[in-house]
């Protein structure tokens, strides 16, 4: 997957046979992150009542219906990609481009979640059971890195000093 | 983003008001993203640029206080505020919580 173009109103991707297999069979795991991994605080505030809470519930259950119902459109309809011959073009607009860095960020931390939250560069244990999520984690940070290379938004040498 | 521990030094809470103007009766709020380490660096750059509207620069300080220190206030506000911003954090699965400035 790379970016073909990017105009002010949208970015064009354009993506292998197989990536296109991997990105849909990724964000059809959406959403993985638990809802009650969520906290308003990690505080036991008098101020911080359970209604405040139910309010954070609520607000990202209904996120995740939004989310949900984007990913059934792109995996449903046709138009959304254009068949090429060496492949598909994706034509996403920036709020579609925001959506999908939502979603697969939750699979990726929903995954990470699954595999026993390993620290960076330790193999996590693997079984029969979670060894799709080790890919599907790093299926998508290869996507996201993807989306945000096309919004311009690369690593820098220095963030990795101190 | 890191495998520096993830201390939480958490605010004092349950301080007693004093009786001044409204502004220093009305608790200041922090917001703080906290560091998981799965979160790509560019990805939570993003996110504070787009939740915050901040520039690259600012966000990226934030982010790599994060990285390195396990935690870092983003803003200090009141609790509606407050909440807004973790809500939106959360949105993009990034650890975010909000606690009472002590």
């Amino acid at each position: 997957m790379n970016a073909r173009r990017s105009g002010k109103d949208h970015h064009i991707f354009h993506l292998g046979p197989r990536e296109k297999d991997l990105l849909f069979q990724t964000i059809k795991l959406y959403p993985l992150v638990p809802a009650s991994h969520y906290q308003l605080s990690k505080s036991k505030n008098a101020a911080q009542s359970d209604e405040n809470q139910r309010l954070l519930d609520e607000s990202l259950a209904e996120q995740r219906q939004q989310n949900r119902k984007q990913v059934l459109e792109l995996l449903n309809d046709p138009q959304r990609l254009r068949e090429t011959k060496s492949g598909f073009e994706l034509k996403l607009a920036p709020t579609q481009m925001e959506w999908l860095l939502q979603v697969l960020n939750d699979v990726r931390v929903g995954s990470w979640l699954s595999l026993g939250e390993p620290e960076p560069g330790k193999e996590p244990e693997l079984t029969e059971q979670n060894a799709r999520f080790l890919l599907a984690m790093e299926l998508c940070g290869a996507f996201e890195s993807m989306l945000l290379a096309a919004l311009g938004i690369r690593e820098s040498p220095g963030w990795m000093n101190g | 983003m890191t495998d520096a521990a993830t201390t939480e030094v958490l605010p004092d809470v349950g301080r007693e008001e004093e009786t001044k103007d409204k502004s220093s009766l009305e608790p200041a709020w922090l917001v703080i993203c906290w560091n998981d380490p799965v979160n790509l660096m560019t990805y939570v750059t993003h996110v504070f640029q787009t939740v915050f509207g901040w520039n690259k620069q600012k966000a990226e300080h934030h982010m790599l206080q994060v990285h390195r220190q396990g935690k870092s206030v983003l803003a200090r506000t009141t609790m509606e505020k407050a909440e807004h911003y973790v809500h939106q954090l959360q949105k993009y699965t990034l650890h975010a919580t909000m606690e009472a400035e002590s």
